[in-house]
Protein backbone atom coordinates (compact mmCIF):
# COMPACT_ATOMS: atom_id res chain seq x y z
CA UNK A 1 0.00 0.00 0.00
CA UNK A 2 1.11 3.58 -0.80
CA UNK A 3 2.32 5.31 1.64
CA UNK A 4 0.09 7.85 3.14
CA UNK A 5 0.38 11.49 5.01
CA UNK A 6 -2.59 12.82 7.07
CA UNK A 7 -3.66 16.09 6.13
CA UNK A 8 -6.72 16.19 8.47
CA UNK A 9 -6.54 15.97 11.98
CA UNK A 10 -9.39 13.79 13.58
CA UNK A 11 -10.13 17.15 15.17
CA UNK A 12 -10.74 18.82 11.88
CA UNK A 13 -12.94 15.93 10.77
CA UNK A 14 -14.84 15.69 13.30
CA UNK A 15 -15.29 19.60 13.17
CA UNK A 16 -16.05 19.70 9.70
CA UNK A 17 -18.57 17.17 9.72
CA UNK A 18 -20.61 18.78 12.27
CA UNK A 19 -20.46 21.73 10.40
CA UNK A 20 -20.88 20.70 7.09
CA UNK A 21 -24.12 18.74 8.64
CA UNK A 22 -25.61 21.51 10.32
CA UNK A 23 -24.70 23.61 7.49
CA UNK A 24 -26.83 20.96 4.52
CA UNK A 25 -29.57 20.55 7.11
CA UNK A 26 -30.05 24.59 7.74
CA UNK A 27 -29.96 25.34 4.36
CA UNK A 28 -32.51 22.41 3.34
CA UNK A 29 -35.08 23.49 6.94
CA UNK A 30 -34.36 27.34 5.03
CA UNK A 31 -35.45 26.64 2.14
CA UNK A 32 -38.69 24.74 3.39
CA UNK A 33 -39.38 28.13 5.04
CA UNK A 34 -38.81 29.72 2.37
CA UNK A 35 -40.91 28.56 -0.61
CA UNK A 36 -43.45 26.72 2.15
CA UNK A 37 -42.38 23.17 0.92
CA UNK A 38 -44.62 21.22 2.89
CA UNK A 39 -42.81 17.74 2.56
CA UNK A 40 -39.65 19.31 4.07
CA UNK A 41 -41.91 20.72 7.03
CA UNK A 42 -43.62 17.44 7.34
CA UNK A 43 -39.96 15.31 7.92
CA UNK A 44 -40.10 17.68 11.04
CA UNK A 45 -43.08 16.80 12.26
CA UNK A 46 -44.39 20.23 11.22
CA UNK A 47 -43.21 23.69 10.82
CA UNK A 48 -43.35 24.60 14.22
CA UNK A 49 -40.79 21.81 15.34
CA UNK A 50 -38.76 22.72 12.22
CA UNK A 51 -38.09 26.07 13.48
CA UNK A 52 -36.93 24.57 16.84
CA UNK A 53 -34.51 22.35 15.18
CA UNK A 54 -33.11 25.15 12.60
CA UNK A 55 -32.54 27.63 15.65
CA UNK A 56 -30.94 24.96 17.67
CA UNK A 57 -28.99 23.95 14.63
CA UNK A 58 -27.36 27.36 14.30
CA UNK A 59 -26.43 27.36 17.23
CA UNK A 60 -24.11 23.96 16.52
CA UNK A 61 -23.21 25.61 13.27
CA UNK A 62 -22.23 28.97 15.11
CA UNK A 63 -19.96 26.79 17.47
CA UNK A 64 -18.18 24.36 15.18
CA UNK A 65 -17.53 27.73 12.78
CA UNK A 66 -16.42 29.13 15.77
CA UNK A 67 -14.15 26.24 16.85
CA UNK A 68 -12.71 25.93 12.91
CA UNK A 69 -11.11 29.60 13.01
CA UNK A 70 -8.40 27.87 14.68
CA UNK A 71 -7.88 24.97 11.98
CA UNK A 72 -8.00 27.69 8.87
CA UNK A 73 -8.30 31.13 9.40
CA UNK A 74 -4.47 32.02 9.94
CA UNK A 75 -3.36 30.19 6.51
CA UNK A 76 -6.50 31.40 4.59
CA UNK A 77 -5.14 35.33 5.03
CA UNK A 78 -1.70 34.33 3.68
CA UNK A 79 -1.42 34.49 -0.42
CA UNK A 80 1.36 34.67 -2.22
CA UNK A 81 2.77 35.30 -5.80
CA UNK A 82 1.67 31.13 -6.99
CA UNK A 83 -2.01 32.24 -5.60
CA UNK A 84 -2.17 35.10 -7.96
CA UNK A 85 -0.60 32.59 -10.37
CA UNK A 86 -3.09 29.92 -9.71
CA UNK A 87 -6.20 32.59 -10.08
CA UNK A 88 -4.86 33.61 -13.94
CA UNK A 89 -4.81 29.66 -14.49
CA UNK A 90 -8.35 29.35 -12.50
CA UNK A 91 -6.50 26.52 -10.54
CA UNK A 92 -6.88 24.36 -13.95
CA UNK A 93 -10.18 24.11 -13.90
CA UNK A 94 -11.24 25.47 -17.11
CA UNK A 95 -8.67 23.35 -18.73
CA UNK A 96 -5.95 20.55 -18.15
CA UNK A 97 -3.30 21.75 -20.47
CA UNK A 98 -2.15 24.74 -17.98
CA UNK A 99 0.60 24.61 -15.67
CA UNK A 100 -0.98 24.68 -12.12
CA UNK A 101 1.60 26.79 -9.59
CA UNK A 102 3.13 24.92 -6.67
CA UNK A 103 0.50 25.11 -3.97
CA UNK A 104 0.56 25.20 -0.03
CA UNK A 105 -1.76 22.85 1.88
CA UNK A 106 -4.89 25.09 0.78
CA UNK A 107 -5.59 26.66 -2.59
CA UNK A 108 -6.32 30.25 -2.54
CA UNK A 109 -10.03 28.86 -4.04
CA UNK A 110 -10.35 27.30 -0.56
CA UNK A 111 -8.91 30.00 1.27
CA UNK A 112 -11.17 32.51 -0.05
CA UNK A 113 -14.24 30.24 0.39
CA UNK A 114 -13.47 29.44 4.06
CA UNK A 115 -13.34 33.53 4.53
CA UNK A 116 -16.39 33.65 2.93
CA UNK A 117 -18.09 30.90 4.86
CA UNK A 118 -16.31 33.18 7.82
CA UNK A 119 -17.62 36.07 6.96
CA UNK A 120 -21.21 35.24 5.49
CA UNK A 121 -21.76 32.32 8.49
CA UNK A 122 -21.27 35.46 11.13
CA UNK A 123 -23.70 37.31 9.45
CA UNK A 124 -26.00 34.29 9.20
CA UNK A 125 -25.59 33.16 12.58
CA UNK A 126 -25.89 37.49 14.23
CA UNK A 127 -28.71 37.94 12.18
CA UNK A 128 -30.34 34.36 12.77
CA UNK A 129 -29.54 35.44 16.36
CA UNK A 130 -31.60 38.82 15.98
CA UNK A 131 -34.67 37.08 14.08
CA UNK A 132 -34.90 34.76 17.35
CA UNK A 133 -34.35 36.56 20.25
CA UNK A 134 -34.92 40.30 19.15
CA UNK A 135 -38.84 39.35 17.72
CA UNK A 136 -40.00 42.64 19.29
CA UNK A 137 -37.77 44.85 17.70
CA UNK A 138 -38.95 45.84 13.96
CA UNK A 139 -35.81 47.70 12.99
CA UNK A 140 -33.50 44.13 14.15
CA UNK A 141 -35.90 41.98 12.56
CA UNK A 142 -36.50 43.74 9.19
CA UNK A 143 -32.74 43.83 9.11
CA UNK A 144 -32.03 40.55 10.55
CA UNK A 145 -34.03 39.09 7.48
CA UNK A 146 -32.41 40.87 4.81
CA UNK A 147 -28.72 39.71 6.31
CA UNK A 148 -29.93 36.31 6.97
CA UNK A 149 -32.01 35.98 3.29
CA UNK A 150 -28.48 37.61 1.44
CA UNK A 151 -26.65 35.18 3.41
CA UNK A 152 -28.08 32.45 2.64
CA UNK A 153 -27.84 32.91 -0.97
CA UNK A 154 -24.56 33.15 -0.68
CA UNK A 155 -24.33 29.78 0.82
CA UNK A 156 -26.87 27.95 -1.99
CA UNK A 157 -24.40 28.89 -4.40
CA UNK A 158 -20.98 28.59 -2.78
CA UNK A 159 -21.33 25.33 -0.71
CA UNK A 160 -22.80 22.96 -3.88
CA UNK A 161 -19.37 24.14 -5.46
CA UNK A 162 -17.30 23.24 -2.32
CA UNK A 163 -18.83 19.87 -2.62
CA UNK A 164 -18.37 19.33 -6.53
CA UNK A 165 -15.07 20.10 -5.68
CA UNK A 166 -14.05 17.95 -3.06
CA UNK A 167 -16.17 15.36 -4.67
CA UNK A 168 -16.45 14.48 -8.14
CA UNK A 169 -14.11 17.62 -9.48
CA UNK A 170 -10.79 16.30 -8.16
CA UNK A 171 -10.95 12.14 -7.20
CA UNK A 172 -9.47 11.15 -4.05
CA UNK A 173 -10.19 14.25 -1.98
CA UNK A 174 -13.60 12.89 -0.15
CA UNK A 175 -11.47 10.28 1.68
CA UNK A 176 -9.48 13.25 3.39
CA UNK A 177 -12.64 14.70 5.04
CA UNK A 178 -13.60 11.33 5.88
CA UNK A 179 -10.34 9.07 7.15
CA UNK A 180 -7.94 12.75 6.88
CA UNK A 181 -4.93 10.48 5.13
CA UNK A 182 -4.07 11.16 1.33
CA UNK A 183 -1.76 9.81 -0.11
CA UNK A 184 1.80 11.31 -0.39
CA UNK A 185 3.11 11.12 -3.84
CA UNK A 186 0.00 12.88 -4.39
CA UNK A 187 0.35 15.56 -1.52
CA UNK A 188 3.83 15.95 -3.60
CA UNK A 189 2.57 16.69 -6.72
CA UNK A 190 -0.40 18.62 -5.33
CA UNK A 191 0.91 20.72 -2.39
CA UNK A 192 4.53 20.11 -3.02
CA UNK A 193 4.87 23.51 -0.63
CA UNK A 194 3.17 22.12 1.94
CA UNK A 195 4.96 18.59 1.86
CA UNK A 196 8.44 20.63 1.78
CA UNK A 197 7.60 22.70 4.67
CA UNK A 198 6.88 19.57 6.76
CA UNK A 199 9.74 17.85 5.43
CA UNK A 200 9.03 14.86 3.54
CA UNK A 201 9.49 16.04 0.03
CA UNK B 1 -50.95 39.34 -4.33
CA UNK B 2 -54.09 39.74 -6.05
CA UNK B 3 -56.97 37.89 -5.80
CA UNK B 4 -59.49 35.78 -7.38
CA UNK B 5 -61.98 36.91 -4.54
CA UNK B 6 -61.88 40.78 -5.55
CA UNK B 7 -65.60 40.79 -6.94
CA UNK B 8 -67.08 39.56 -3.87
CA UNK B 9 -64.81 40.65 -1.93
CA UNK B 10 -66.57 41.88 2.13
CA UNK B 11 -64.87 44.83 3.61
CA UNK B 12 -65.66 47.01 6.94
CA UNK B 13 -66.50 50.83 6.26
CA UNK B 14 -65.39 52.39 8.84
CA UNK B 15 -67.03 56.41 9.23
CA UNK B 16 -65.40 57.77 12.65
CA UNK B 17 -67.37 61.00 11.89
CA UNK B 18 -70.43 58.74 12.98
CA UNK B 19 -68.69 57.05 16.13
CA UNK B 20 -69.12 57.91 19.41
CA UNK B 21 -66.42 56.15 21.40
CA UNK B 22 -69.04 53.65 23.04
CA UNK B 23 -66.67 51.23 22.55
CA UNK B 24 -69.56 48.36 22.32
CA UNK B 25 -67.87 47.08 19.54
CA UNK B 26 -64.62 46.10 21.37
CA UNK B 27 -67.04 44.33 23.88
CA UNK B 28 -68.96 42.42 21.00
CA UNK B 29 -65.38 41.35 19.76
CA UNK B 30 -63.86 40.29 22.77
CA UNK B 31 -67.71 38.44 23.63
CA UNK B 32 -67.58 36.77 20.31
CA UNK B 33 -63.80 35.67 20.29
CA UNK B 34 -63.60 34.68 23.47
CA UNK B 35 -60.78 37.18 24.41
CA UNK B 36 -59.60 37.26 28.32
CA UNK B 37 -59.54 40.88 29.80
CA UNK B 38 -56.32 42.81 29.92
CA UNK B 39 -55.75 45.04 33.40
CA UNK B 40 -55.09 48.17 32.35
CA UNK B 41 -54.03 51.40 34.31
CA UNK B 42 -55.78 54.40 33.81
CA UNK B 43 -53.51 57.02 31.49
CA UNK B 44 -55.53 59.80 31.42
CA UNK B 45 -57.66 59.01 28.32
CA UNK B 46 -60.73 57.10 27.97
CA UNK B 47 -58.42 55.21 25.24
CA UNK B 48 -58.57 51.48 26.79
CA UNK B 49 -57.29 48.92 26.18
CA UNK B 50 -54.44 51.25 25.21
CA UNK B 51 -53.24 49.66 22.13
CA UNK B 52 -54.03 46.57 20.08
CA UNK B 53 -53.22 43.54 21.89
CA UNK B 54 -53.21 39.41 22.11
CA UNK B 55 -56.52 39.95 23.07
CA UNK B 56 -58.07 42.73 22.03
CA UNK B 57 -58.34 42.84 17.88
CA UNK B 58 -59.75 46.14 17.87
CA UNK B 59 -59.59 49.19 19.55
CA UNK B 60 -60.95 52.67 19.15
CA UNK B 61 -58.10 54.85 19.34
CA UNK B 62 -59.30 58.73 21.16
CA UNK B 63 -57.44 61.73 20.09
CA UNK B 64 -57.94 65.32 20.80
CA UNK B 65 -57.53 68.05 18.23
CA UNK B 66 -58.01 72.02 17.51
CA UNK B 67 -60.75 72.82 16.61
CA UNK B 68 -62.09 76.40 15.21
CA UNK B 69 -65.85 75.90 16.50
CA UNK B 70 -65.14 74.61 20.14
CA UNK B 71 -62.46 74.79 22.84
CA UNK B 72 -61.01 70.85 21.32
CA UNK B 73 -62.54 68.02 19.00
CA UNK B 74 -62.57 64.90 20.57
CA UNK B 75 -62.28 62.06 17.34
CA UNK B 76 -62.94 58.06 17.42
CA UNK B 77 -61.24 56.07 15.22
CA UNK B 78 -62.17 52.05 15.24
CA UNK B 79 -58.70 50.23 14.34
CA UNK B 80 -58.56 46.86 13.70
CA UNK B 81 -56.51 44.94 10.86
CA UNK B 82 -56.92 46.58 7.76
CA UNK B 83 -56.98 42.94 5.43
CA UNK B 84 -54.54 44.33 2.98
CA UNK B 85 -55.16 42.93 -0.49
CA UNK B 86 -51.38 43.04 -0.72
CA UNK B 87 -50.84 41.79 2.72
CA UNK B 88 -47.04 42.23 4.43
CA UNK B 89 -47.77 39.85 6.80
CA UNK B 90 -48.65 37.09 4.53
CA UNK B 91 -45.67 37.98 2.08
CA UNK B 92 -42.90 37.47 4.77
CA UNK B 93 -44.99 34.65 6.93
CA UNK B 94 -42.28 31.14 6.32
CA UNK B 95 -45.12 28.85 7.66
CA UNK B 96 -47.24 27.80 4.96
CA UNK B 97 -51.31 28.07 5.85
CA UNK B 98 -50.31 30.08 8.88
CA UNK B 99 -52.16 33.56 7.27
CA UNK B 100 -54.85 32.47 4.51
CA UNK B 101 -57.04 34.42 2.98
CA UNK B 102 -60.73 33.55 3.27
CA UNK B 103 -63.05 33.43 0.25
CA UNK B 104 -64.11 37.05 1.23
CA UNK B 105 -60.94 38.38 0.87
CA UNK B 106 -60.03 38.58 5.13
CA UNK B 107 -56.21 37.90 6.25
CA UNK B 108 -56.47 35.17 8.27
CA UNK B 109 -54.86 32.51 10.63
CA UNK B 110 -54.36 28.80 11.55
CA UNK B 111 -53.18 28.97 15.90
CA UNK B 112 -51.67 25.56 15.06
CA UNK B 113 -49.73 26.67 12.13
CA UNK B 114 -48.22 30.08 13.49
CA UNK B 115 -44.72 29.75 14.43
CA UNK B 116 -44.37 32.01 16.80
CA UNK B 117 -41.54 33.92 14.62
CA UNK B 118 -43.20 37.54 14.73
CA UNK B 119 -41.96 38.37 11.39
CA UNK B 120 -45.48 39.41 10.47
CA UNK B 121 -45.38 42.45 12.69
CA UNK B 122 -42.13 43.51 11.13
CA UNK B 123 -43.40 43.44 7.89
CA UNK B 124 -47.36 44.89 8.78
CA UNK B 125 -47.22 48.80 7.74
CA UNK B 126 -50.31 49.18 10.04
CA UNK B 127 -48.36 47.80 13.22
CA UNK B 128 -51.86 45.05 13.52
CA UNK B 129 -50.68 41.75 14.46
CA UNK B 130 -50.19 41.12 17.67
CA UNK B 131 -49.09 37.59 20.12
CA UNK B 132 -51.17 35.74 22.78
CA UNK B 133 -49.45 34.18 25.70
CA UNK B 134 -48.28 31.24 23.91
CA UNK B 135 -46.66 33.32 21.53
CA UNK B 136 -48.50 32.99 18.59
CA UNK B 137 -49.93 35.46 16.50
CA UNK B 138 -53.47 36.62 17.31
CA UNK B 139 -55.48 39.28 15.39
CA UNK B 140 -58.77 40.50 13.68
CA UNK B 141 -59.92 37.70 11.34
CA UNK B 142 -62.87 39.95 10.35
CA UNK B 143 -64.77 36.96 12.04
CA UNK B 144 -63.99 34.72 8.94
CA UNK B 145 -66.63 32.11 10.87
CA UNK B 146 -69.39 34.33 11.15
CA UNK B 147 -69.08 35.97 7.56
CA UNK B 148 -68.75 32.43 6.23
CA UNK B 149 -72.38 32.03 7.47
CA UNK B 150 -73.48 35.48 6.19
CA UNK B 151 -73.65 36.80 9.57
CA UNK B 152 -71.54 40.20 10.09
CA UNK B 153 -68.75 40.35 12.01
CA UNK B 154 -69.69 41.05 15.89
CA UNK B 155 -68.31 44.76 15.91
CA UNK B 156 -70.31 45.59 13.27
CA UNK B 157 -73.47 43.62 14.33
CA UNK B 158 -73.61 45.73 17.63
CA UNK B 159 -72.27 49.51 16.19
CA UNK B 160 -75.47 51.56 17.14
CA UNK B 161 -74.96 54.46 14.93
CA UNK B 162 -73.83 52.61 11.30
CA UNK B 163 -69.96 53.52 12.18
CA UNK B 164 -69.49 50.45 11.11
CA UNK B 165 -70.62 49.04 8.01
CA UNK B 166 -70.46 45.48 6.55
CA UNK B 167 -70.94 44.04 2.91
CA UNK B 168 -69.96 44.17 -0.84
CA UNK B 169 -66.66 45.69 -0.69
CA UNK B 170 -67.17 47.97 -4.14
CA UNK B 171 -71.01 49.06 -3.14
CA UNK B 172 -69.67 50.37 0.39
CA UNK B 173 -67.24 52.35 -1.76
CA UNK B 174 -69.58 53.84 -3.94
CA UNK B 175 -72.17 54.28 -1.37
CA UNK B 176 -69.84 56.59 0.75
CA UNK B 177 -68.56 58.20 -2.42
CA UNK B 178 -72.46 59.15 -2.88
CA UNK B 179 -72.79 60.43 0.65
CA UNK B 180 -70.17 63.13 0.27
CA UNK B 181 -67.27 61.46 1.65
CA UNK B 182 -63.94 62.88 0.12
CA UNK B 183 -61.43 60.48 0.75
CA UNK B 184 -61.96 56.69 1.16
CA UNK B 185 -59.33 55.27 2.50
CA UNK B 186 -57.59 52.06 1.61
CA UNK B 187 -59.87 52.40 -1.71
CA UNK B 188 -56.27 51.52 -3.61
CA UNK B 189 -53.86 51.57 -0.71
CA UNK B 190 -51.65 48.00 -0.92
CA UNK B 191 -53.80 46.54 -3.97
CA UNK B 192 -57.13 47.82 -1.71
CA UNK B 193 -57.40 47.95 2.18
CA UNK B 194 -60.58 45.20 3.37
CA UNK B 195 -60.93 47.79 6.30
CA UNK B 196 -61.71 51.66 4.59
CA UNK B 197 -62.84 55.00 6.04
CA UNK B 198 -64.53 57.37 4.88
CA UNK B 199 -63.46 60.74 5.80
CA UNK B 200 -64.35 64.00 5.05
CA UNK B 201 -61.37 65.28 7.12
CA UNK B 202 -57.76 64.38 6.25
CA UNK B 203 -57.03 60.95 7.52
CA UNK B 204 -53.75 61.99 8.90
CA UNK B 205 -56.02 64.18 11.81
CA UNK B 206 -57.24 60.84 12.84
CA UNK B 207 -53.70 59.43 12.63
CA UNK B 208 -53.98 57.41 9.71
CA UNK B 209 -51.03 56.62 8.19
CA UNK B 210 -50.38 58.67 4.97
CA UNK B 211 -48.69 56.57 2.21
CA UNK B 212 -49.04 52.69 4.25
CA UNK B 213 -46.50 50.51 2.18
CA UNK B 214 -44.67 47.07 3.10
CA UNK B 215 -41.18 47.65 4.05
CA UNK B 216 -38.27 47.96 0.82
CA UNK B 217 -36.39 45.30 2.47
CA UNK B 218 -39.33 42.68 2.99
CA UNK B 219 -40.69 43.61 -1.10
CA UNK B 220 -36.77 43.52 -1.92
CA UNK B 221 -36.33 40.27 -0.44
CA UNK B 222 -39.48 38.64 -2.00
CA UNK B 223 -39.37 40.54 -5.92
CA UNK B 224 -35.18 39.45 -6.03
CA UNK B 225 -33.33 37.21 -3.32
CA UNK B 226 -36.12 34.51 -3.13
CA UNK B 227 -36.05 33.69 -6.79
CA UNK B 228 -31.96 34.45 -6.62
CA UNK B 229 -31.59 31.21 -4.23
CA UNK B 230 -32.99 29.07 -6.11
CA UNK B 231 -31.58 30.35 -9.40
CA UNK B 232 -28.36 29.88 -8.27
CA UNK B 233 -28.41 27.10 -6.47
CA UNK B 234 -29.97 25.79 -9.86
CA UNK B 235 -27.43 27.48 -11.53
CA UNK B 236 -24.32 26.05 -9.93
CA UNK B 237 -25.42 22.12 -9.87
CA UNK B 238 -26.07 23.06 -14.17
CA UNK B 239 -22.18 24.66 -14.19
CA UNK B 240 -20.67 21.55 -12.19
CA UNK B 241 -23.04 18.82 -14.21
CA UNK B 242 -21.36 20.92 -17.73
CA UNK B 243 -17.84 21.57 -16.38
CA UNK B 244 -17.71 17.51 -15.70
CA UNK B 245 -18.96 16.48 -18.55
CA UNK B 246 -17.31 19.38 -20.84
CA UNK B 247 -13.79 19.43 -18.90
CA UNK B 248 -13.65 16.63 -16.81
CA UNK B 249 -12.29 15.76 -13.40
CA UNK B 250 -8.85 16.91 -12.09
CA UNK B 251 -6.64 14.68 -13.80
CA UNK B 252 -2.92 13.54 -11.68
CA UNK B 253 0.05 13.82 -14.29
CA UNK B 254 1.86 11.22 -13.87
CA UNK B 255 -0.90 9.27 -16.60
CA UNK B 256 0.37 11.46 -18.88
CA UNK B 257 3.60 10.38 -18.19
CA UNK B 258 2.72 7.22 -18.39
CA UNK B 259 1.25 7.73 -22.13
Amino acid sequence: MAEMIRKSSTDEIVNHLILAGSCILLMLTGFGFLFHVDAIGSVFGGFNTMKTVHNWLGIAFALSLLYSLHHYLIESLEYDADDVQWFKVAGGYLSHKVKVPPMGKYNPGQKLYYLAVVGFGFAIIISGIGLWFFQDNRTVMLLSHIIHNVSFVVFVIAVPVHMYLGTLANPGTLQIMVNGMMPLKDARKKHPKWIKAIGKM
Amino acid sequence: MANDTTKKRKAILVTPESCIGCRACQVACKSWNQLDPIKTKNNGTYQNPPDLAGTAFNIIQFSEVPSQIDPVRWLFLSRRCMHCDDAGCMTICPSPGALFRTPEGAVAFDHKKCIGCKLCSSACPFDVPRYGADGKMSKCNLCADRIAADMTPSCVKTCPTGALKFGDRDELISAAQKEGFKTIYGEKDLGGLGTIYAFKDEPKLYGMLENPTIPTSVVFWHTYLKPLSLIGLGGVVAAAAIHYLAIGPHKEEEKEEEV
